[in-house]
């Protein structure tokens, strides 16, 4: 039996490299990429608990999670794609327009 | 018939109901427009029938007032009682009231026949003035009394801006509403007084028991001067007279109805009705008095230099209404004078209002007879009239028995009661030297009031004949001639049974022998001083615009005062009304630009600033905070991990140091 304290350190880990992931990159499919571990991060506490306090309601918004995670990564590659149309680029620094 | 008074005001109210929804109906319309003036002059008759009929029963009967009531209003510690109050002084307007409107609407048919559907207008106007006038004079409260006031009041700034295309005209009729809204609002501070001390307004109740006036003289005191107030505004006293002359842009005929024989009067009419309450304060009679004394001097001096023929008039007006508060106010304080016993009379009391019936009729006259002059010859400048005697030799004889009348020639209307009236002055005078100085005012004022008037009448009728004018129609010479008649036998009221003083007088009265009354007035000083100064006035204006070998031709008349140094700058401070008008205005934009200017300050310093700082520093705190939006992303999610971490530290570690959880 794996300690939850385990589970804990892993996943804050996980969402540590996500969050330098999303900081630190200006491709917007690397950001994407790490909202995703970050989102991973949030699943394996989820599931960690679900076990530790037996209860199913974890596995069960894990579920949920994964389910948005992927919808949310269909919608964010359709606006990089007709981002890329129009810009010419998927480079963050260069989608500047709105700053002042 | 006391008791069908109420229908005194209805007639007239009625026909102006009843010309204005026929006036506006536009199938009638067109043919409603010759008739709307003889539906007015039927209304204005049935009235004037009414009011002469019941004035008869008040004069013959015995001579207590009589009251008729009906509960308007109540509340929980009082009631209103409107209804009709009737003495000889209310009798005595309505008979001046009844025979004036009805002449002048006559007249009006002939005067107004050019001016197409104008008229409706006109006439309804004309017939609601009537209507509240004689409202205001049989009112048995002096609530009710406010309100036809008021009422009075819009009809004559209706009625002055009758041509409103005029911007003169207009702008006249403002001023006159305005103006006389300054003296309604110490009435009204007057009445407010009154109720506040007594509980009550009405005219019965107020004047019951002389003890309890006497008791409250201070609150009489600002009450009675208040009311004046609202006399000083509606009679057009001094200093709020400015607004009359300028009321001349209106029609002739409302002049003569509104501005000369009714309206005006309802101020001195206002102080003799509060005469109960007057004689229990001195100081308020002496003011009076002083007021009309000075106000009859300054504008008959004015009067001596106008060109314009109704603002001569207008002068005379104000400079006669001036002898009748003189006269009111010296009764009242000869009253007071003498303790107000059972034996205390106020002689100027029944002078002022003989003059006031004298009055209505010889310049109701002079009034409509400039307007048939002015609708003869298109002009109001008496400059370019002159040589009417021979084409208009009705209207120049009727006008002329006027001015014998006003100038005050033996035995002619005004001589009695302007006579009346001097002596009545000069007898308080031998007490209060104030009167003695008013006296003499009086007397001088009584000799430019013969000097004005002559001139007015040579410069219009005397001097190569001019042919172009033509006699007015008969329908507007009737009027004159029954006027005329009345400004010669009018004055002989004095003589009519008791005499006047039998049935308008206040105080004491006792029994008048005529004919040594007559005898009396024949050879007593006064008379013979006033006659003087009358006849002077009349041959020194003659001397100057008639037989005067300086003249040349009819516009270079009496040219040499306007020559001659002195005389001249005397005659230009009169024509510029003492620069009184001029002082107004300036006045007026003068405390209107420190308001604005104050006004504008505050604008710009607390309201816009308050809204302009927060604006300033609103953009200034935006400049600042706006350089963290950096654009980049990675900023962004840095700050929001940031901010996580924040919250997470808070929450676990520095709130527990603090000693708080969650």
């Amino acid at each position: 039996m794996i300690p939850l304290l385990h589970y804990v350190l892993f996943s804050s880990t996980l969402l540590l490299i996500g969050g330098y992931g999303v900081v630190r990159n200006r491709n917007a499919i690397v950001v994407l990429m790490s909202i995703e571990i970050m989102l991973t991060a949030a699943n394996i506490n989820f599931v960690a608990f679900a076990e530790f306090w037996h209860d199913m309601g974890g596995q069960v918004f894990a579920l949920f999670v994964i389910a948005i995670a992927a919808a949310e990564v269909a919608i964010g590659l359709a606006i990089l794609l007709s981002l890329y149309k129009q810009r010419d680029t998927i480079e963050l620094d260069m989608l500047d327009l709105l700053r002042w | 018939m006391l008791e069908q008074a109420w229908l005194i005001p209805t007639f007239p109210i009625a026909a102006f109901l009843l010309i204005i929804a026929c006036g506006r109906f536009e199938p009638l319309r067109s043919k409603f427009v010759a008739s709307g003036s003889w539906l007015a002059l039927l209304g204005v008759g049935m009235s004037s029938a009414v009011s002469l009929l019941v004035a008869w029963e008040v004069f013959t009967g015995d001579h207590s007032p009589y009251e008729d009531t009906w509960t308007w209003f109540e509340g929980t510690t009082f009631s209103f009682e409107g209804g009709i109050y009737l003495d000889g002084l209310a009798a005595l307007l309505l008979v001046v009231v009844g025979i004036v409107s009805f002449l002048v609407v006559m007249f009006s048919i002939g005067y107004m026949a050019e001016e197409g559907e104008r008229r409706i207008r006109y006439y309804a106007e004309i017939c609601l003035f009537v209507g509240v006038m004689h409202g205001l004079i049989i009112a048995n409260s002096f609530l009710l009394l406010f309100i036809f006031w008021e009422l009075v009041g819009l009809c004559s700034y209706l009625l002055i801006g009758f041509w409103y295309e005029k911007p003169s005209a207009a702008s006249a009729a403002k001023k006159a509403f305005l103006v006389t809204r300054v003296g309604d609002v110490f009435l009204l501070f007057g009445l407010v007084i009154l109720f506040s001390t007594f509980g009550t307004l009405r005219y019965s109740e107020l004047f019951a028991d002389p003890a309890v006036l006497a008791e409250h003289a201070t609150e009489l005191k600002w009450a009675t001067l208040c009311i004046f107030g609202g006399a000083v505004g509606k009679s057009a006293q001094f200093p709020l007279h400015v607004w009359l002359p300028d009321a001349m842009e209106g029609p002739s005929t409302v002049s003569a109805l509104i501005h000369a024989a009714t309206m005006v009067k309802a101020g001195v009419f206002l102080v003799a009705r509060a005469y109960p309450l007057i004689v229990h304060s001195p100081d308020t009679a002496l003011y009076i008095a002083i007021t009309g004394g000075f106000t009859a001097f300054i504008a008959a001096s004015m009067a001596l230099v106008m060109y314009d023929i109704k603002r001569v008039l207008a002068y005379s007006t104000i400079s006669q209404l001036g002898y009748m508060f003189l006269a009111l106010g010296t009764g009242a304080w000869a009253f007071a004078h003498a303790g107000g016993d059972a034996y205390a009379e106020a002689h100027g009391y029944t002078a002022g209002m003989f003059h006031l019936l004298n009055h209505a009729f010889f310049k109701a006259l002079l009034f409509l007879g400039a307007g048939a002059v002015i609708h003869s010859v298109h002009t109001q400048d008496m400059r370019e009239m002159g040589g009417l005697r021979k084409t208009m030799p009705f209207t120049s004889t009727a006008m002329g028995l006027a001015v014998l009348s006003i100038a005050g020639v033996p035995f002619f209307s005004g001589f009695w009661s302007k006579d009346e009236i001097l002596a009545a002055v000069r007898h308080n005078g031998e007490v209060e030297p104030i009167f003695a100085v008013l006296w003499m005012m009086a007397l001088a004022t009584a000799g430019m009031t013969a000097f004005y008037m002559t001139r007015l009448w040579m410069m219009t009728f005397t001097g190569p004949t001019n042919d172009k004018a033509h006699e007015a129609p008969a329908v507007m010479t009737v009027p004159l001639g029954i006027l005329g008649v009345l400004a010669v036998v009018s004055g002989f009221a004095i003589f009519i049974g008791d005499g006047f003083a039998g049935y308008v007088h206040y105080g004491y009265h006792a029994h008048q022998d005529n004919w040594a009354l007559l005898d009396h007035i024949l050879t007593a000083s006064g008379t013979h001083l006033s006659v003087a100064a009358a006849l002077s006035g009349i041959v020194l204006a003659s001397l100057l615009y008639y037989w005067s070998p300086l003249q040349t031709k009819r516009p270079d008349r009496a040219r040499f005062i306007l020559e001659n140094q002195p005389t001249a700058i005397l005659h230009h401070f009169l024509s510029e009304r003492l620069y009184m008008a001029r002082l107004f205005d300036w006045f007026g934009l003068r405390c209107w630009d420190v308001i604005a200017a104050a006004c504008n300050r505050f604008d710009l310093l607390i309201v816009d600033g308050i809204v302009n700082s927060i604006a300033d520093y609103s953009i200034r705190a935006g400049e600042r905070i706006r350089r963290l939006h950096t654009g980049f992303t990675g900023h962004y999610a840095a700050y929001s991990l940031g901010g996580l971490g924040a919250l997470v530290i808070m929450l676990r570690v520095v709130l527990p140091l603090i000693g708080w959880s969650p």
